[in-house]
């Protein structure tokens, strides 16, 4: 199973659990609807992308709605202390909510005693939390943008709002020295995929590649670009890829599914997210052998 | 035995702290915070911190935002909200202006918010990870600047700040550009 949690921006959705799919132009899951937008709502779609290409199981969501006060995060944060050794999902991947240091380590705690480990994903605000609780190390794959790569970097920063200034006061070519800093500092995980002018990969702090083409600038202005790589990422893993080769090829996609949308500033992720079949078809087998060994688990 | 069994009680850990000139202040912070479902804890400030009372209010930092209005909404008088490690003093301020030729992003921190020059109409916002930025992002897009929701009045978290800052950059662009 690959299960993925986050908030979602409706205050009087409970806290739900299920397979999810779509229902047009949404998302549904548990006879509860919502938007394919930026937040869990991209990460989620993009997930489905794939496991719709290859064929997989769909992805199994936790989410809640949250506008920001906490609650529903809280929910969510709950429920999989209290069940992931049950659901023993394969694939962990965490997404919007509020960061809490003491929830998300009873969380790692949590995960600990499975029987199995899933492999832990995080992005957005439960990024800040694994990074602020100190349990980065814990975590398989984060997937930073550039100042999320400094915030990583600054020990003492416990959300990216409040880094130091000549951390964040850097362009994307010294994202290698960001790198280094954070894996010195055990503030990184296995593996960075650092979202950018040029995509970093990066595996126990070396460098493995970098993805620069197609370039498409007016990505980094349409909201919800970051996570869909976040959710390519959770799904190319579940289907059996080694994390560097699911993070590399998310970058790919994620670039080329913009090259074909041909947005502008203004483009809604949506547009984006609907170019993914088209991307698989064209380059996937190019890039990764998943197109003929589809390494996802039969359950 | 179970009689003597005590409910283990949730830690919490804070990340920033509210200070006060008093102690009925800091008293009445804790007592708003905790009605309004705050993880929150009341805590000696360090030495280095202290601005009046021995006591202080721990929060969860990211939420300082929705925390200073709420102060505000039921008259509760603090000193200053600060990050409880001493190396992270002050909120990022630097402003990257990226142009698209019709639109311009504005990036504030972690957080960006793009805008038709023409119109003034607020086309995309991105970056952040806290719950109320897809909020902002729904709220957002398709109204005019002077015209949006302000990030800061709708929103609880550090992002949410962040994309306020933003915005108010956005605006003095626009209205340069305007008067021009």
């Amino acid at each position: 199973m690959m299960l993925i949690a986050g908030t979602v921006p409706d205050k009087d959705m409970p806290l739900t659990v299920g397979e999810i799919g779509f229902d047009g132009d949404y998302l549904a899951v548990g006879g509860h609807r919502f938007p394919c937008m930026q937040g869990t709502g991209a990460m989620v779609s993009a997930a489905l992308a794939v496991t719709a290409y290859l064929k997989l199981n769909r992805p199994t969501v936790v989410v809640a709605g949250d506008v920001g006060e906490g609650k529903g995060s809280r929910a969510i944060y709950e429920y999989i202390i209290q069940n992931v050794k049950s659901l023993a999902p394969r694939v962990l991947a965490l997404h919007y909510w509020l960061p809490d240091m003491a929830l998300t380590r009873r969380l790692c705690e949590a995960v600990e005693k499975c029987d199995e480990r899933p492999i832990m994903i995080a992005d957005a605000a439960s990024m800040y939390s694994a990074k602020a609780a100190g349990m980065a190390p814990r975590f398989d794959v984060f997937t930073p943008d550039a100042t999320e790569m400094a915030f990583l970097a600054d020990p003492a920063a416990t959300h990216p709002a409040y880094i130091a200034r000549h951390l964040f006061d850097t362009d994307i070519t010294k994202t290698p020295q960001l790198v280094d800093i954070a894996y010195r500092n055990k503030n990184a995980p296995k593996v960075l995929l650092v979202k950018g002018a040029i995509d970093y990969i990066v595996r126990d702090g070396k460098i493995l590649e970098t993805v620069s083409e197609p370039n498409v600038p007016a990505l980094e202005a349409i909201g919800g670009t970051g996570d869909t790589i976040t959710g390519l990422v959770a799904a190319l893993v579940y289907a059996g890829l080694e994390l560097q080769e699911a993070a590399i090829v998310a970058a790919k996609a994620n670039r080329m599914a913009g090259k074909f949308a041909n947005p502008t500033p203004a483009t809604k992720v949506v547009e984006i997210i609907r170019q993914f079949p088209a991307v698989f078809r064209e380059y996937l087998c190019e890039w990764s052998e998943v197109c003929r060994t589809r390494g996802g688990e039969s359950e | 035995m179970a009689f003597l069994r005590r409910r283990e009680k949730a830690a919490f850990e804070g990340d920033g702290l509210v200070l006060f000139a008093d102690v009925q202040a800091a008293l009445k912070a804790e007592r708003v915070l905790k009605r309004a479902g705050h993880a929150i804890s009341l805590v000696a400030p360090p030495p280095r911190l202290r601005k009046g009372c021995d006591l202080a209010v721990a929060i969860n930092l990211v939420e300082q935002p929705g925390i200073e209005r709420l102060f505000e909404e039921k008259d509760v008088y603090y000193v200053a909200i600060v990050p409880l490690n001493e190396e992270c003093s002050e909120l990022l301020d630097i402003v990257q202006v990226t142009d698209f030729g019709n639109w311009v992003m504005v990036k504030v921190g972690n957080m960006k918010l793009s805008f038709d020059k023409g119109s003034g109409v607020i086309v995309n916002t991105s970056g952040g990870g806290c719950p109320d930025i897809p909020v902002m992002h729904a709220e957002m897009i398709g109204k005019k600047l002077d015209e949006a929701p302000k990030p800061k009045e709708i929103g609880f978290t550090l992002c949410s700040l962040m994309l306020h800052r933003a915005l108010e950059e956005c605006l003095r662009l626009w209205q340069g550009s305007e008067r021009q």
